[in-house]
């Protein structure tokens, strides 16, 4: 009995480390005034070299525009299985997006950035408006975008 | 083989066929008309433009529509003709409204088709994300 338990112990202590933890990660983007269309907006992590990983969440719901959305367009190659359930509205100028969701704790503290672009209509496009480290020490911390994104910042 | 029925059917998918057309053009280049040629046609008719560019192989012009109104409209750029109006009041997806509405009145519009949507399966995201526009 006592042999069965300490194998049945040990079986638990190996297995438990693989089973995945998933942790809830709100993202808030707070959107300039700039005064011109909703704006299109794609959510998605990369990896230390800024290669591609995995939609967040994309805000427009027409495809034919995604393209203006570079950065994301190019990692994603526009393959709907990437943001199948992860499409909404586009954001009105001077609105905040704020989004609640899960993700692996392996995605945290392990050399993945946040980066999100914009794009509206008739004005420019930005890849990487924001492009921030996705680690425990940077949630709650606000950064600047470089174009239509006052302040971005994520909170565990 | 009857023949009759046969090329009454022909003829009838032929005539569907700009029905059957998507939204894109491919006319080739060297049949293209010029965007000032498209302008003009356009000014007569009642348009106020506002710029005619290229896109998906269209013109897309954007501008005031001749019953009034802003409007985006695609045109094939060999044949100028009209493939698709869209009237800016009428946008069902650039707008917030539809999907996101401030319904508790609270400031804060909450997407409403949440549990519409399919459960993402990109290996990234678990679950159905909740998103609201603040």
């Amino acid at each position: 009995m006592k042999k069965i338990l300490l194998v049945l112990g040990l079986a638990v202590s190996v297995a438990l480390p693989a089973l995945a933890q998933a942790r809830e990660v709100t993202f808030t983007t707070e959107l300039l005034d700039y005064g011109g269309d909703g704006a299109y907006m794609a959510l998605y992590l990369t990896d230390l070299s800024g290669a591609y990983q995995g939609t967040l969440w994309v805000a427009g719901k027409k495809s034919k525009y995604y393209k203006h959305l570079s950065g994301w367009a190019r990692g994603s190659r526009l393959d709907p299985a990437e943001y199948d359930g992860l499409t909404g509205a586009s954001i009105t100028s001077g609105r905040t997006l704020k989004i609640t969701l899960d993700l692996d704790d392996a995605l945290i503290d392990s050399g993945h950035e946040v980066r999100v672009d914009t794009a509206v209509e008739d004005m420019r496009d930005n890849r990487a408006d924001v492009a921030v480290p996705l680690t425990t020490e940077g949630a709650g911390k606000p950064v600047s975008g470089r174009g239509y994104v006052r302040s971005f910042r994520y909170d565990f | 083989m009857k023949t009759k029925p046969v090329i009454i059917s022909l003829a009838l998918f032929c005539l569907s066929a700009p029905v059957l057309a998507d939204d894109d053009c491919d006319d080739p280049m060297t049949d293209w008309q010029p965007r000032e040629q498209l302008r003009q046609k356009l000014e007569a008719e009642g348009w106020t433009v506002y710029r005619i560019k290229v896109d998906d192989g269209c013109y897309e012009v954007k501008g005031l529509a001749p019953e009034g109104g802003s409007a985006e409209a695609l045109f094939a750029p060999a044949s100028l003709e009209l493939m698709e109006l869209e009237r800016e009041d009428d946008e069902d997806d650039e707008d917030d409204d539809d999907d996101n509405k401030d319904e508790r009145g609270d400031g804060q519009a909450r997407d409403k088709a949440q549990t519409d949507r399919p459960v993402p399966s990109n290996g990234i995201v678990k679950g159905r994300p909740t998103v609201t526009v603040e």
